[in-house]
C-alpha cells in the first residue's frame, strides 16, 4: 500500500483538527464534491476542547440554516453583564434583551464536547472522511519546501494530499513547522482555567434571574489578584462555569496557582452568592492566543492554509472573548479559497491568496484590525490593577450618603481618587484616548 | 506461516461486548446512552489482538461479533480497521440475557476454530457468555487465560497427525498458581486484559473501515436457550462464623485470608473431570455455599 | 448601572464544599497512554531559578524536590501547552501530544 508514487495523492485536502475551524473547512470542501480527510487526535471531536462557554453561531446561517433547531445548546444568552471587581467592591453593567431569546438568537452557552461533535457530524454527512484518535505529528514536504501531506502516529500513517489546512488549535505545531509563525512569545498567550459547577436548574434560574432556556454571560475585569487577566461566569442548564483567564508570564512569576485564583473569584462577595453550595463537576484548562493581529502567522504557504486558533484568530479583547465564531468563519473562508485554488490548479501561496482576501473583507480581520490595540490595553497594568479601584471608588463616593456633609461633585471625586491612587492625569487621558481608539 | 489443512479457510472469531459506558464517569455520573463514550473492555481488546495474531500465524480470517444496537457498529468498524475481515452485529438491546446472547453468538461462530472473548465486561456482567457459547457448540473451553502462546499454538498444527490446531495457554488458579493448558480446537477461550495490547489500526485501513459493511442479524426476543438458569454469581446467605484462630490481629487476619501460607485451606487433587466436579460440589456444600 | 457596596454580614469563606487537589483532578477523565507525551529533563531543572512551571501548570504536575530538581508526572495532563511556554531553559521540556485517542477527555467544558 505504501508504494504509491510521489506524484499521486490520497485525497484532495487534509484538514487537521476537528474543532470549529477544521470542521467548517471540511463542510465547505466536502459539499463542493472534493475528497477531504478530517483528522482529529481526540477520541471524538470536542473531546480535547474547552472554552469559557458562549458561542455566537450566526455565521452558521451560511452553512447550516436553522442551526438553532438542532445545535446542542444549553441556554440562550439574554443577559450579559460586565463586572469590574476590587477585593470588596463590584461595579456591574448589566444588559438584558429578550430579543436574544428568540430566533435567530445571539449567543448560546454550549459544551464543546457536544457542540464540536454535533458540528463534525455535519462534515461527515457532507461526505468528509473524519478519522479520530489520530495525531498528526508533522508535515510532508517536497524538495522545494512545498507541503504535500501529513504524517500521523498511526502505522502506515502518511497521507499525501494536494492541500493541508491546519486547524490544530492554539499550539499549532504545524503552522510553526511550516515556518509561518514569528518567534513564539509566552506573553501572547493566556491560560484559561475553569470549574464546571453543578446546581439545580431552578436554583440557577433564581440566582441569575432567568427563566426557561434563558442564560447569563458575565465577563469580569479584576478579581484575578496580581495576575493580569479576567474572569467569567456562564450559566448552562444545570451547571455554572466559573473561570479565569491569566496572562502567562504574570501567572508564572507570582505564587498563586490557577485553582487558587478561581477560588478567589468564587469567594468574591459579588460572585459567591451565585455559586455557593455548588460542587465541582469538572476542572479544565486550555490556552488562548490573546494577542490578535500582533501574533498572527502568515496565513498561507505553498500547499497549506492556517485557520482558527492555529492562526491566532481568536478575538480576546477584554469584554469580548470570541473564538469559536472566528474559527468557524476562518475555516469556512479557508474552505472556499481552497475550492477556488483547487479548481484553478494553483495551490501556491499566491494561488491561495483568496483566503486572506476573504478574511480582510469580512468581520474576521476587520474586527481584529479595529480592536488591534484592545488586548494589550485591557491586559495593561493600569487597566488591570489601578482603574478597577478608581472606577469603583468613584462610584462608591457618588452613591455614599455622608450627611450632614453635602454631596461632592463628580469632578472633585475623580480628582481626589486619581490623586489617592497615584494615577497621573496624563496617563488617564492617554489611556482614555487609547480606549476610544481601541473600542470606538 | 502454517496453513490449516482444511477445505474452507479457517476462521478465528472474537466476541466484543459493546458497553454503553466503559467508564464510571466520576462525579458527573456514567455517560450512559452516549455513543461518544461507549466502547469495549480492555479484556475484549486483548481478545481481538490475540485473534489477529493467531489468524496471522495460522492463515485464518477474523470475524468480529458484537451484540448491541446500531451504535455498536463503531466498535466493529474499529475491529475491521485493526484487521478483522468480517463484522457481524447481533441486533439486541444492551444488557440482554447472557443465555440469549450466547445462543445467538454460537450460531455465528459455528464455523470458527477458535472463539475468543474478554474474560469480564465493564458493566460487571456474569462472565458466563463464553461458557454458554462453549456449551452450545459442545466444544472445549478455557476461561480466564493470562497468556496464550501464539507461536507454539500455530506450530502445533504441523506436529499433529490430523493437522489439528491446539492452543497453548496459561490459566490463573487460586493461590497465585498457574495451569499450563493444551486446549484442543474448536474451543472457546476467554482472556484477561493483560494478555495483549491491541495494535493501532493503520491509517488507510482506518479510512477504509469508515464505510466497512456490518452484517446485521436480527434476533428474536428473549428465549433463554436450554442452558442452566443460574447466570449471576451465587451469593451465600450470611452465617455466623467462629472467630478465626490467632494470637493477635495480624494472626487472625492471616488465618482468615490464608495469606502467607503455602497451601491455605485449598487442596490440589488429581481426578477425572466427572469426579472432580462432584468433589467441588461436595466441598462447596461442606463449606455451606450450596444447600 | 448598579454598584454593590462593601459586604455586610457576608461570611463568604467556605460556602461551597472544600475540594482537595486530587479530588479536583479526579473530576477529569484521562485515558492514559503508556508513553509519556511530555518528558522533563530533571538535570536541566536543577539550574533553573524561576521554576515557573510549578505555579503555572493548571494540573500541578511539576513538583519541586528538596535538592532543587523537579519531579514530573505526565498522566493527568490537560495538554494545554503552558509549561513549554513558561519554561526558559532550552531542552528542559520535550513536549508532544499523546498518541491519538489518549489523554484528556473533556465532557462538560
Ligand atoms: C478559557 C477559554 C475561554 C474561551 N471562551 C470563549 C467563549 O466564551 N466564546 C468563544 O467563542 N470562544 C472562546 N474561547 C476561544 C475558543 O475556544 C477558540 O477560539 C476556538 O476553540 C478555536 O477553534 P479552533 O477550531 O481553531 O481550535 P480548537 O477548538 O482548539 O480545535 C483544534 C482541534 O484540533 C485538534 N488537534 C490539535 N492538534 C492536532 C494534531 N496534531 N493532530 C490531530 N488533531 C489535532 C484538537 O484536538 C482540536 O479538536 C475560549 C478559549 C478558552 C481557552
Ligand atoms: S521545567 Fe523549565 S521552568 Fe520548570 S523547573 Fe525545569 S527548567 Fe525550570
Ligand atoms: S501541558 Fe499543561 S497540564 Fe500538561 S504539564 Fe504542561 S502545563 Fe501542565
Amino acid at each position: 500500500m505504501d508504494d504509491r508514487s510521489l506524484t499521486t495523492t490520497d485525497c484532495d485536502v487534509v484538514v487537521v483538527g476537528a474543532g470549529p475551524a477544521g470542521t467548517c473547512a471540511a463542510i465547505v470542501l466536502a459539499r463542493a464534491g472534493l475528497d477531504v480527510v478530517l483528522l482529529e487526535r481526540g477520541p471524538f471531536p470536542g473531546s480535547k476542547n474547552m472554552y469559557g462557554g458562549v458561542v455566537y453561531p450566526r455565521i452558521l446561517d451560511e452553512l447550516i440554516p436553522s442551526w438553532w433547531e438542532e445545535a446542542p445548546v444549553q441556554r440562550w444568552v439574554t443577559r450579559r453583564s460586565t463586572m469590574v471587581l476590587t477585593p470588596d467592591q463590584a461595579l456591574t453593567v448589566d444588559f438584558r434583551s429578550q430579543r436574544w431569546g428568540a430566533p435567530p438568537y445571539n449567543g448560546a452557552t454550549a459544551y464543546r464536547p457536544d457542540f464540536d461533535h454535533w458540528l463534525a457530524a455535519h462534515a461527515e454527512a457532507a461526505g468528509a472522511q473524519l478519522v479520530c484518535s489520530t495525531t498528526v505529528t508533522g508535515l510532508l514536504r517536497d524538495a522545494g519546501g512545498r507541503v504535500v501531506g501529513v504524517r500521523t502516529d498511526r502505522p502506515d500513517g502518511d497521507l499525501r494530499t494536494r492541500l493541508v489546512i491546519a486547524c490544530d488549535g492554539v499550539n499549532s505545531f504545524l503552522a510553526k513547522e511550516a515556518g509561518l509563525y514569528p518567534p513564539v512569545d509566552a506573553a501572547n498567550y493566556t491560560l484559561g482555567v475553569k470549574e464546571t459547577l453543578a446546581l439545580p436548574k431552578d436554583v440557577i434560574d433564581e440566582r441569575f434571574g432567568v427563566r426557561g432556556r434563558e442564560g447569563v454571560d458575565i465577563e469580569i475585569l479584576g478579581g484575578t489578584g496580581g495576575v493580569n487577566g479576567g474572569g467569567f461566569v456562564y450559566t448552562n442548564l444545570d451547571t455554572v462555569a466559573v473561570g479565569a483567564v491569566l496572562k502567562l508570564p504574570k501567572l508564572a512569576a507570582q505564587r498563586r496557582r490557577p485553582e487558587e485564583i478561581i477560588a478567589g473569584l468564587k469567594s468574591h462577595p459579588a460572585i459567591a452568592p451565585l455559586v455557593e453550595g455548588a460542587e465541582v463537576k469538572e476542572y479544565s484548562a486550555h490556552l488562548i492566543p490573546e494577542a490578535g493581529l500582533s501574533m498572527m502567522p502568515r496565513l498561507a504557504g505553498d500547499g497549506m492554509l492556517v485557520a482558527g486558533d492555529a492562526a491566532a484568530m481568536c478575538l480576546a479583547a477584554g469584554i469580548w472573548l470570541e473564538g469559536v465564531n472566528f474559527a468557524m468563519a476562518s475555516g469556512m473562508y479557508a474552505g472556499r479559497a481552497a475550492v477556488e485554488a483547487l479548481r484553478a490548479g494553483d495551490l501556491s501561496t499566491a494561488g491561495l491568496a483568496g483566503y486572506e482576501r476573504r478574511l480582510s473583507s469580512t468581520f474576521v480581520l476587520r474586527d481584529h484590525r479595529k480592536l488591534r490595540r484592545a488586548p494589550s490595553l485591557v491586559l495593561s497594568d493600569r487597566v488591570q490593577h489601578v482603574y478597577p479601584e478608581l472606577i469603583t471608588s468613584v462610584v462608591e463616593r457618588m452613591f455614599r450618603v455622608d450627611n450632614p456633609a453635602p454631596k461632592p461633585g463628580l469632578r472633585r471625586i475623580v480628582r481626589d481618587e486619581t490623586k489617592r491612587l497615584g494615577v497621573r492625569t496624563r496617563d488617564l487621558v492617554r489611556d482614555g484616548i487609547d480606549g476610544l481608539r481601541s473600542f470606538g | 506461516m502454517t496453513a490449516v489443512p482444511s477445505t474452507a479457510p479457517a476462521v478465528v472469531a472474537v466476541c466484543l461486548k459493546w458497553t454503553p459506558s466503559p467508564f464510571d464517569g466520576g462525579p458527573l455520573g456514567p455517560d450512559e446512552g452516549d455513543d461518544r463514550f461507549a466502547g469495549v473492555s480492555p479484556a475484549d481488546r486483548a481478545a481481538l489482538e490475540l485473534a489477529l495474531q493467531l489468524s496471522d500465524a495460522i492463515g485464518a480470517s477474523v470475524t468480529a461479533i458484537a451484540a448491541g444496537p446500531s451504535a455498536a457498529d463503531r466498535v466493529l468498524r474499529d475491529a475491521v480497521a485493526a484487521g478483522a475481515t468480517r463484522a457481524v452485529r447481533l441486533d439486541m438491546a444492551a444488557g440482554s440475557d447472557s443465555r440469549d446472547v450466547a445462543f445467538e453468538l454460537a450460531q455465528v461462530v459455528a464455523d470458527a476454530c477458535v472463539v475468543l472473548c474478554g474474560d469480564y465486561s465493564l458493566d460487571r456482567g456474569s462472565g458466563a457468555v463464553p461458557a454458554f457459547v462453549a456449551h452450545h457448540r459442545r466444544c472445549a473451553q478455557a476461561l480466564g487465560l493470562v497468556s496464550v502462546d501464539v507461536t507454539a499454538s500455530a506450530s502445533s498444527v504441523a506436529g499433529a497427525p490430523d493437522g489439528e490446531l491446539t492452543i497453548h495457554a496459561v490459566r490463573r488458579l487460586d493461590g497465585g498458581r498457574r495451569e499450563v493448558l493444551a486446549v484442543p480446537t474448536p474451543c472457546v477461550l476467554s482472556v484477561e486484559g493483560s494478555v495483549a495490547s491491541l495494535r493501532r489500526a493503520p491509517l488507510r485501513r482506518a479510512l477504509a473501515a469508515r464505510s466497512a459493511p456490518v452484517e446485521v442479524i436480527a434476533t428474536p426476543p428473549a428465549h433463554h436457550h436450554g442452558a442452566p438458569a443460574i447466570v449471576t454469581p451465587y451469593r451465600p446467605r450470611a452465617r455466623t462464623m467462629p472467630a478465626p484462630a490467632g494470637e493477635d490481629v495480624l494472626g487472625r487476619l492471616r488465618a482468615l485470608t490464608d495469606a502467607g501460607t503455602s497451601g491455605g485451606r485449598g487442596e490440589t487433587v488429581e481426578l477425572a473431570p466427572r469426579e472432580a466436579a462432584a468433589r467441588i460440589v461436595d466441598t462447596l456444600r461442606g463449606w455451606g455455599y450450596l444447600d | 448601572m448598579t454598584a454593590h457596596g462593601t459586604p455586610r454580614n457576608h461570611d463568604h469563606a467556605h460556602r461551597w464544599p472544600e475540594i482537595s487537589f486530587q479530588d479536583r483532578m479526579d473530576t477529569v477523565r484521562f485515558d492514559v497512554h503508556e508513553r509519556a507525551h511530555i518528558v522533563v529533563d530533571g538535570s536541566k531543572c536543577e539550574g533553573c531559578s524561576t521554576q515557573h512551571c510549578v505555579v503555572a501548570c493548571p494540573a500541578n504536575l511539576f513538583v519541586p524536590t528538596s535538592d532543587g530538581g523537579i519531579v514530573f508526572n505526565y498522566e493527568q495532563c490537560f495538554e494545554c501547552g503552558t509549561c513549554y511556554l513558561v519554561c526558559n531553559v532550552e531542552g528542559a521540556i520535550t513536549w508532544t501530544y499523546p498518541d491519538g485517542g489518549h489523554g484528556v477527555v473533556f465532557r462538560r467544558t
